[in-house]
């Protein structure tokens, strides 16, 4: 009797300590699940309903999709302009970071106050940041004013934000003020893992500086590169807080891009589903490169 | 031959100081200026918005602060942040501990999991939290955009704690359990001193999110009373726009307490919100 009851004791013993991993774990789990993965999912199926985001949703297959592909002209411009939003930050902010982290990584005195400063943009939140440059642009009381007094009329009459030729670029300078100082932490924080041994058999072989940063900053960077530009890339699809707060998407479209489209979708005209069926397209360009990018670095061993 | 050497190398390094303090001057300038307006009159700036206070005025500060109801948004974003801290930390503490140190079968699925999520766009759910959070009746409180920061904040930082956890001997945990203690016991006296660091970095992480964070805020909270600074900074500056001196100062209240906290911390915000990067 006795022992029966000890090993009914024990075997509750076993289940607890087995259970216990659960309860720390569980908590974290459900509260993720519930807000983000399991709205996520509903996401995928209501892409494939007619909703207004409050009432009855009926079904109505592909039609959604079909509508993006066919009928809708904002898509097209939104997805154009990402695409442009692409090729300027996979370029302007790649170079100026690399340059820079090549230039203060062999710094002896400064390299901190440098990088601090130099990331303090990225810190900022991007209200701030889009507003503090909008009010810069203002055509009438913003820097046009200086470049008038420099006697450079053509500049000074230009509608940086109001032009629909040239908006986009001013929200994109704008985001790149922001963005560059973290990719050149990033750069940075590679230069210094790279085996210094390397350069200095780079330099008995003769190399000056120029052919160091080729042969051996560069390859010895390659994943965190990797990194960077799929993450790019990625972003560059994403982006919404810069183009929304300074221009929404306007003048007349001009800086639409794929995140505004959403939300106005969404929250101004009440197309839920088929604000839902754009962010499906939206997400799974975002997913397969994150996990390309995780691909990447995986096979270079850098993950644990 | 050496001569010409040598002013190739002193043509290379001045061009390489040149740059360096312009893209210094680039990162920094507009910020400075836009300390300085807040200090010059609104017939100043519109004058010329960029140079020096001819004469320094105080009182945008103390005009922007109770036009712009900076009291009642920083206590909203004190709040939201305080409470998403806390419950981030208690999430990811317990969670990352059961991930590094203890074996159970679904360890791997759990940390899988958590890999993936990161990748989700929060495109891809803010439209049916939406309504889902308007079907409840918490659109227009703290506590649907405090549930949604918390949901956000838990892969990443759950990651980043789990590494840092596993980085700590199993030694300390196990010598614990000997002298008597439960998991819970063993984790809060011993993991959780040893962690405090990488702790105070997720808190910091994690308040600047909530302070800056702008599309969620705007979308869950639309109640002039309940926003946060980032919206109602937003908001302001839309309503006050002919007031270009206010905008400045607005902006200077809006980033101090994040800027006060990067003095500081500058390290911390570095190594953090460039952590997995490479390590993923």
């Amino acid at each position: 009797m006795q022992r029966k009851e000890n090993v009914l004791w024990d075997r509750r013993k076993i289940l607890q300590a087995k259970m216990i991993p659960y309860f720390f774990i569980l908590p974290a789990f459900i509260v993720h699940v519930s807000i983000v993965t399991g709205p996520a999912i509903s996401t995928l199926v209501m892409s494939l309903f007619d909703w207004n985001g409050m009432g009855g949703a009926s079904f109505i297959g592909l039609d959604n999709f079909i509508e993006i592909f066919t009928k809708d002209d904002v898509v097209g411009r939104a997805v154009t302009n990402n695409l442009k939003w692409l090729m300027i930050f996979i370029t302007v902010p790649i170079f100026l970071g690399f340059i820079i982290a090549i230039l203060i990584s062999n710094l002896k005195w400064g390299q901190m106050l440098f990088r601090s400063i130099f990331f303090l943009p990225y810190v900022i939140s991007a209200a701030v940041a889009g507003k503090i440059w909008t009010a810069y642009m203002n055509p009438y009381y913003g820097l046009n004013i200086v470049f008038e007094k420099f006697g450079w009329l053509k500049l000074a009459s230009t509608q940086w934000l109001g032009n629909p030729k040239i908006s986009l670029y001013s929200v994109a300078f704008v985001d790149n003020w922001h963005w560059w100082g973290f990719v050149m932490v990033l750069f940075l924080g590679a230069l210094q893992q790279v085996d210094q041994s390397l350069y200095e058999a780079a330099k008995i072989d003769g190399a000056n500086r120029f052919q160091e940063v080729i042969h051996v900053a560069i390859p010895g960077i390659q994943q965190t590169i990797a990194f960077v530009l799929i993450m790019t890339i990625m972003w560059s699809f994403l982006t919404f807080d810069y183009v929304f707060i300074m221009t929404n998407g306007g003048p007349a479209n001009a800086t639409e891009i794929m995140s505004t489209w959403i939300y106005k979708n969404a929250f101004t005209k009440y197309r839920a589903g088929y604000a839902n069926a754009l962010c499906v397209i939206q997400s799974g360009i975002c997913i397969v490169l994150y996990f390309l990018q995780k691909y990447i670095s995986d096979k270079g061993g850098m993950n644990e | 031959m050496s001569k010409r050497v040598k002013l190739s190398t002193i043509v290379l390094t001045t061009i390489k100081y040149i740059y360096l303090y312009a893209m210094l001057a680039f990162a920094s300038v507009p910020l400075i200026q836009v300390l300085l307006n807040s200090f010059r009159s609104d017939r100043e700036v519109k004058v010329m918005p960029i140079g020096l206070p001819r004469k320094w005025v105080f009182n945008n500060f103390i005009e922007t602060w109770t036009i712009g109801g900076y009291l009642q948004a920083y206590s909203n974003s004190f709040f939201i942040g305080a409470i998403v801290i806390i419950a981030v930390l208690t999430l990811i503490g317990l969670g990352a501990y059961a991930l590094s140190k203890l074996r159970f079968r679904l360890n791997g699925f759990f940390t899988a999991y958590f890999f993936v999520a990161i990748s989700l766009p929060g495109f891809l759910y803010i439209v049916p939290d939406y309504f889902m959070m308007n079907k409840l009746g918490l659109v227009n409180t703290h506590w649907s955009l405090i549930l949604a920061y918390i949901a956000m904040q838990l892969p990443f930082n759950m990651l980043l704690l789990r590494t840092f956890l596993a980085g700590i001997p199993k030694e300390l945990e196990e010598a614990a359990k000997i002298d008597g203690c439960s998991e819970l016991q063993s984790f809060l006296r011993i993991t959780l001193p040893v962690a405090k660091t990488m702790f105070l970095t997720i808190a910091l992480l994690v308040f600047v999110f909530t302070w800056n964070e702008y599309l969620w805020a705007n979308t869950f909270i639309t109640k002039e009373s309940l926003k946060t600074v980032a919206t109602r900074f937003v908001k302001f500056t839309g309503e006050y726009g002919s007031n270009m001196a206010r905008i400045y100062t607005a902006s200077v209240l809006t980033i101090t307490p994040i800027i006060v906290l990067y003095l500081f911390f500058s390290r911390k915000f570095i190594e953090g919100m460039t952590s997995g990067s490479v390590k993923g």
